[in-house]
């Protein structure tokens, strides 16, 4: 059975938007982790990510490992300043997420300097990490939403090539979202109803109010959580904008994955 | 594993054996199963981390057995082994089935039980359909009760790609046919869910006769037990049943009346029987709309 990131449950009954929403919270970090862990270990991922011609690293593997890391390092006391530990977690993360999706990687691929583990050392992190996540490896993600919530605005939305490029944007925005600490503690959900706000504010200025509406009015969903975290989006992505005004084709390494590497990778997966 | 202390086997699963065991830090009884798992150069081998990650989603469901944990043993020079942990329940359909028919007092399972029963099992399996699981290999042995509370789960589920389903058990014990589907027998390789729904027909018929419906031992004996009774299926009855793998020339039997064959079965039920033991699979009954049957009218569904 194969695990979709848009549609974790295998499902797509009605009934199971509920079952969406219930069950939410256990595919969630439990409380803010140490900010500079995190720093360190999405700055490695990038890294991975932009190699990615040599080891064909997919996206949506980077984006769930990130979510197993979180939820990893908010239940288990993680020893600081041991460099070598941060990269096998990151790198058993990636090898769970990779199998989980079923997109063909070797770690080998990922053997960069300071990254070489026995294979031994990689398979117990892997199970102390499944243990730890109760094997709960099928992650409830904002991108399991976007269906539903765009099926809310369908009114506004009546053109399918508008619901392609709303949904196309607003998960760019899920995409730099998870890599920025400050969304951390927000529901799946918000943030997938945050972002598609967000886009259509951009994309379609003329029918964000009814977009926003559309999707604001449904039962599940916080109204002042859904603002703030929608104020919050609107920040990074004023940040985001000014960074590659100045930082255009610039060589360093950020802590955030450029859009424009993830960009060229989410084409590929129907999004 | 030294947090378990096992007590004794109880079982052959369709995978491997069962054991009883205590839970040391808490006294709670668990079922513990045993799965050989092939670790290869690059840890845990994907299929099974799939297989089991959705079985840990689908044991969210009540009727369904649930997955407590998952236990990793790597002892140097031994193949790493993965036990499951399941929740322990004391009995199951088949035993049950057998306290009534062999005891020192056999009496019929009340219908109120045999209704209760039957609708708890096309729960499970709605919920396993409805994510897209078949089970495959739903007998009586792999329905487990509690019998004080009366709920009936769903056991030895989900793990039918990393582990697929063998002919042989693990002891060589043969797997029995007695539930299988009719395309199944005739090796059609394209089953859906309807080859669960056959299954619960027979299991449904099996708790109202206390004796199985279709005893067959070998294929064979077993198409021809089904034939005996349906009568022998027609291109107009399932079209493309003639050229299905292992199709041959039967006898032509004429159907028989099904509520011969279970006599204390009302109507109604014997209208839902006969909508489960469809021919033609795509006429079966789901599990879903099974729930909304004339027969469960009865029941009080709130307890649900």
């Amino acid at each position: 059975m194969e695990f979709d990131l848009e549609d974790p449950l295998g499902s797509s009954s009605s009934s199971s938007i509920s079952k969406l929403f219930a069950l939410e919270s256990d595919h969630m970090p439990t409380y803010h982790h140490c900010f500079s862990f995190r720093c360190e270990a999405i700055s490695l991922i990038s890294q991975f990510l932009q190699l990615q011609f040599s080891c064909n690293l997919d996206p949506f593997v980077a984006y769930l490992a990130v979510n197993y890391l979180d939820r990893f390092v908010s239940r288990k006391e993680i020893e600081q300043g041991k460099p070598w530990l941060l990269r096998l977690i990151v790198i058993s993360c990636l090898s769970l997420a990779s199998k989980m999706n079923n997109i063909p990687f070797s770690l080998s691929d990922l053997q960069i300097e300071g990254c070489i583990f026995e294979a031994q050392s990689i398979q117990k992190m892997e199970f102390l990490i499944l243990g730890a996540l109760k094997w709960r490896m099928r992650s409830i993600t904002p991108f399991s939403f976007l269906h539903f919530f765009i099926s809310l605005a369908e009114l506004e939305l009546k053109d399918p090539s508008f619901k392609q490029a709303l949904k196309h944007r607003a998960s760019e925005i899920i995409f730099n979202a998870h890599y920025d600490i400050k969304f951390v503690g927000f529901k799946p959900s918000i943030v997938a109803a945050s972002a598609l706000i967000s886009a259509s504010h951009e994309v379609f200025p003329l029918q964000y109010s009814a977009v926003r509406a559309s999707i604001t009015a449904c039962e599940y969903l916080h109204q002042e959580t859904v603002s703030k975290c929608f104020n919050l989006m609107q920040e990074m992505e004023k940040i985001e904008a000014k960074e590659s005004w100045f930082d255009y084709e610039s060589s360093i390494i950020s802590t955030e994955i450029p859009v424009s590497v993830l960009e060229s990778n989410t084409k590929r997966r129907r999004i | 594993m030294e947090k378990y202390e096992k007590l004794e086997k109880v079982g052959e699963g369709t995978y491997g054996k069962v054991y009883k065991a205590k839970e040391k830090a808490t006294g709670q009884l668990v079922a513990l199963k045993k799965t050989r798992l092939e670790m290869d150069e690059e840890g845990i081998p994907p299929t099974a981390l799939r297989e089991v990650s959705l079985l840990q989603m689908l044991s969210q469901s009540l009727y369904i057995v649930r997955l407590l944990s998952v236990e990793h043993v790597d002892k140097a020079m031994n193949k790493p082994l993965l036990y499951l942990v399941f929740e322990y329940l004391d009995t199951d359909l088949k035993k049950f089935i057998d306290s009534h028919r062999k005891g020192p007092n056999p009496t019929p399972l009340p219908p109120s039980l045999v209704q209760s029963f039957l609708f708890q099992l096309c729960k499970g399996v709605a919920h396993c359909h409805s994510h897209g699981v078949l089970h495959r290999d739903l007998k009586p042995q792999n329905l487990l009760l509690d019998q004080q509370k009366g709920i009936l789960k769903i056991a030895d589920l989900g793990l039918g790609r990393a582990f697929t389903v063998p002919l042989k058990s693990y002891t060589h014990e043969i797997v029995t046919l007695w539930y299988r589907a009719p395309e199944v027998l005739l090796g059609s390789t394209h089953y859906s869910t309807g080859v669960d729904m056959w299954s619960v027909g027979c299991i449904f018929a099996e708790m109202v006769r206390r004796q199985a419906l279709f005893p067959g031992d070998s294929e064979f004996q077993q198409l021809l037990n089904i034939f005996r009774l349906l009568g022998t299926p027609s291109e107009e009855q399932w079209p493309g049943v003639t050229s299905l793998r292992d199709w041959h020339v039967y006898p032509r039997w004429e159907p028989q009346n099904l509520a011969r064959a279970v006599p204390s079965l009302g109507p109604e039920g014997v209208d839902l029987l006969l909508k489960m033991l469809k021919y033609n699979p795509a006429e079966r009954i789901s599990a879903k709309a099974a729930l909304d049957h004339p027969y469960f009218d009865s029941l009080d569904k709130s307890q649900f």
